[in-house]
């Protein structure tokens, strides 16, 4: 089953250039998109997740196109951003019942879950952003540039979803110039 | 999808302890306006022109648009026009300390505003405040002109009826739906807005 199909997706707007990109992720499967900085790979994931509408080619979640049927596309993926959740204990338990509200979720229910992701994943910011993309039962998770290792550990959790993973490419720093002598003219 | 249900979590993430404060000062801070410079003021309409610039500026303002363009609204299954209803409300609700405070300020200075006049104070706010929403997603002279474009149209709304009608009941009820009319196109367009707004930065 197909969860997410990438077509030459891509924006662009001012100085922010996202490269176009395609894929087909299925069920189980893993995708990782590259983009040449941290910004363009933000970007590049929220246009996955049905945030950002892409200015070139089309996403597809399950059927529906992310730009024509975003709300339906948003429902079937969990979206985990770079910064991760930097609220405290108390500001997550009240984000996982506003989840579960928007969501329609039963309350319980989600806190449950959420308890659950982070027993599995640890209990930091990311850890946290991630409970919460998967309070709700999603097809397909899209992790906005993840912390290494993170990827087995959500593959554990979620054997049947689709992972979509960005990351940005390190452009290796340019040498130091060489300092010319006075004497070298 | 229970779309109240999602409503009144937004709305209920909008109405914090800061909302309380804030509208606390908003009555005070205008309350104390009225009271002291309201005999300055002694043209009949400049109710309505002080609520509405009040109301215009206050929903454009950059904290709101901060608190709206948060990317966990964006990430919700909501479409622009739900999301838009949600995130009205709250700024409606703020929009009410405005006439509210003035109409205070004006009763302690023993001027107090016919209920005519109250009446289409909270319109002006209602539809300055609908209208100003849209600026929330915009930036620069575009936001500038769309507070503008608000005062504006919530003044003409509420001045116009009573310059043409004869009993200021008539001219209430004109008033009214004028408002509803602009009211109602604004939500609509704040709901486009939402809808078109790629949240990039």
């Amino acid at each position: 089953m197909i969860v997410l199909r990438a077509v030459d997706a891509g924006f662009s707007r001012d100085d922010l250039i996202v490269e176009a990109f395609s894929f087909t992720l299925r069920a189980g499967e893993s995708a990782r998109v590259v983009q040449p900085n941290a910004r363009a790979a933000s970007i590049a994931a929220r246009i996955c997740a049905a945030i950002v509408k892409p200015s070139t080619g089309t996403v597809f979640v399950g059927e529906y196109e992310t730009r024509l049927q975003p709300p339906e596309a948003k429902r079937r993926v969990g979206f985990v951003d770079a910064a991760g959740f930097e609220g405290d204990e108390h500001g997550f338990r009240c984000e996982v019942a506003f989840r579960a509200d928007v969501w329609n979720l039963d309350r319980n229910g989600a806190q449950e879950r959420a308890r659950h992701v982070l027993a599995a994943l640890g209990d930091d910011a990311y850890a946290r952003a991630l409970a919460l993309a998967l309070v709700a039962d999603v097809a397909c998770v899209v992790l906005d540039q993840p912390p290494a290792g993170i990827l087995e550990r959500v593959r554990r959790f979620v054997p049947l979803a689709g992972i979509v993973h960005t990351q940005a490419v390190l452009v290796p720093a340019l040498p130091e110039p060489a300092v010319l002598s006075p004497a070298v003219t | 999808m229970n779309e109240l249900r999602a409503t009144i979590a937004i709305v209920r993430r909008h109405l914090d302890r800061r909302f309380a404060w804030d509208f606390v000062a908003h009555v005070a801070l205008v309350g104390g306006i009225a009271f002291l410079f309201g005999r300055l003021l002694t043209a009949w309409w400049t109710p309505l022109a002080v609520v509405s610039a009040l109301c215009a500026a206050l929903a454009g303002e950059r904290s709101l648009a901060r608190s709206l363009r948060r990317l966990t609204f964006f990430a919700m299954p909501l479409y622009g026009r739900q999301l838009a209803r949600a995130h009205a409300i709250a700024p409606s609700l703020m929009a009410l300390s405005v006439p509210l405070g003035y109409a205070g300020g004006a009763a302690l200075r023993h001027a107090p505003l016919s209920p005519g006049m109250v009446l289409s104070t909270v319109l002006a706010a209602l539809v300055a405040t609908l209208v100003s929403l849209s600026s929330v997603f915009r930036d620069g002279a575009r936001a500038a002109l769309y507070i503008t474009l608000a005062a504006a149209l919530a003044i003409t709304v509420t001045v116009a009826p009573f310059e043409f009608e004869p009993t200021v009941a008539r001219a209430a009820a004109f008033a009214t739906l004028l408002a509803a009319i602009a009211g109602y196109f604004a939500l609509r367009a704040f709901g486009e807005t939402l809808a078109r707004y790629d949240p990039v930065a």
